[in-house]
């Protein structure tokens, strides 16, 4: 799933120059991390709405901690998809 | 009338296959074609921005990059007559296909956002001012610039860019579609070092099209030892004078 994710991630963000090993599972995805900013954060989450059906609502859930790395996305995802 | 007097300080353009002032000297003198090369990722960008540069804002950056550098501040006019409309119609289609529209894509789709990478990328504070000329053609940017001077500013960056029409569009009876982009960027200012030039209104009554077609006339006028060149669209005509 981690993986997985990680390549949704180079693909829907034209990271071209990027690979899946360079992603640490745990490190940030925004600012200091791998460096993604708030349009990445709007198009990260069409591509897993598309991919996976689920929605991310910036209202109710909360936005910063689930897209706070590669590993409390894919926790997210998996506890809403069961 | 003349409307302005300036200087030229420096100028940079890029179409395929010609990017430094010696690829433009050698095609205006016909010694060198365009080829079918596109745009690379512009040194000048930092490789998280680059990939929201689609061709044409690629294009912009290396014409630019001859005029600026990192941290320099000075106020720029932007002028394009469709902007990033390959960009723009994709996404017409998406949206008729029925799918979400890329948020990425949209965020860009304005007619400033070049100007917004830009500010970002030169870290250039200044104001920024973008058009779509219409009939006017590059007229229009060289107006507000010399605005800009005759209220006091030293310098202004006029930057220049159009692409070809998606072929979904009418070219005929207009004079608006090119078939390669181009960007044009030229460093202006009301004194110093630099090429002296004047900026006036022309009698004469002329049909050149719209400021896609226009961009390599003026371009070649630059790189060559041509003095003036005149540029009109039915109603008014503009010229352009080497001192």
């Amino acid at each position: 799933m981690e993986n997985e994710l990680k390549q949704l991630i180079i693909d829907a963000l034209d990271l071209e120059d990027i690979s899946i090993d360079d992603i640490d599972s745990h490190e940030p995805l925004f600012n200091n991390g791998l460096g993604l900013d708030s349009i990445d954060a709007l198009e990260l989450g069409l591509a897993i709405r598309k991919k996976y059906d689920v929605k991310i609502d910036a209202e109710k859930d909360d936005v910063a901690k689930i897209f706070s790395s590669v590993s409390a996305l894919a926790d997210y995802i998996e506890s809403v998809r069961r | 009338m003349i409307v302005s007097d300036f200087v030229l300080r420096d100028w940079g353009a890029w179409a395929p296959g010609l990017s430094s002032s010696d690829d433009w000297q050698a095609w205006s003198a016909g010694q060198k074609s365009m080829s079918a090369e596109l745009p690379g990722a512009p040194a000048s960008v930092p490789k998280m921005l680059q990939r929201r540069l689609n061709l044409l804002a690629k294009a912009v950056f290396h014409a630019a990059d001859h005029c600026i550098k990192a941290g320099e501040q000075v106020p720029t006019v932007f002028s394009s007559t469709h902007g990033e409309i390959g960009k723009s119609f994709r996404m017409l289609k998406t949206i008729d296909a029925g799918e979400e529209l890329s948020p990425t894509a949209f965020s860009l789709s304005v007619h400033n956002a070049i100007s917004g990478l830009f500010s970002i990328v030169y870290d250039n504070q200044q104001e920024s001012t973008v058009l779509a000329p219409g009939m006017e053609g590059i007229a229009a940017a060289f107006i507000e610039a010399a605005g800009m001077l005759s209220e006091g500013r030293d310098e202004v960056l006029l930057v220049l860019y159009d692409e070809p029409l998606p072929d979904f569009f009418p070219f005929e009876p207009f004079k608006l579609n090119i078939d390669v982009p181009c960007a044009l960027a030229l460093k202006i200012a009301a004194a110093g070092p630099g090429l002296a030039m004047q900026f006036y209104r022309s009698p004469e009554v002329r049909d050149d099209g719209e400021q896609p077609v226009q961009l390599l006339a003026f371009a070649k006028f630059l790189a060559s030892g041509q003095k003036s060149l005149t540029l009109g669209n039915q109603k008014h005509s503009w010229s352009w004078h080497k001192r």
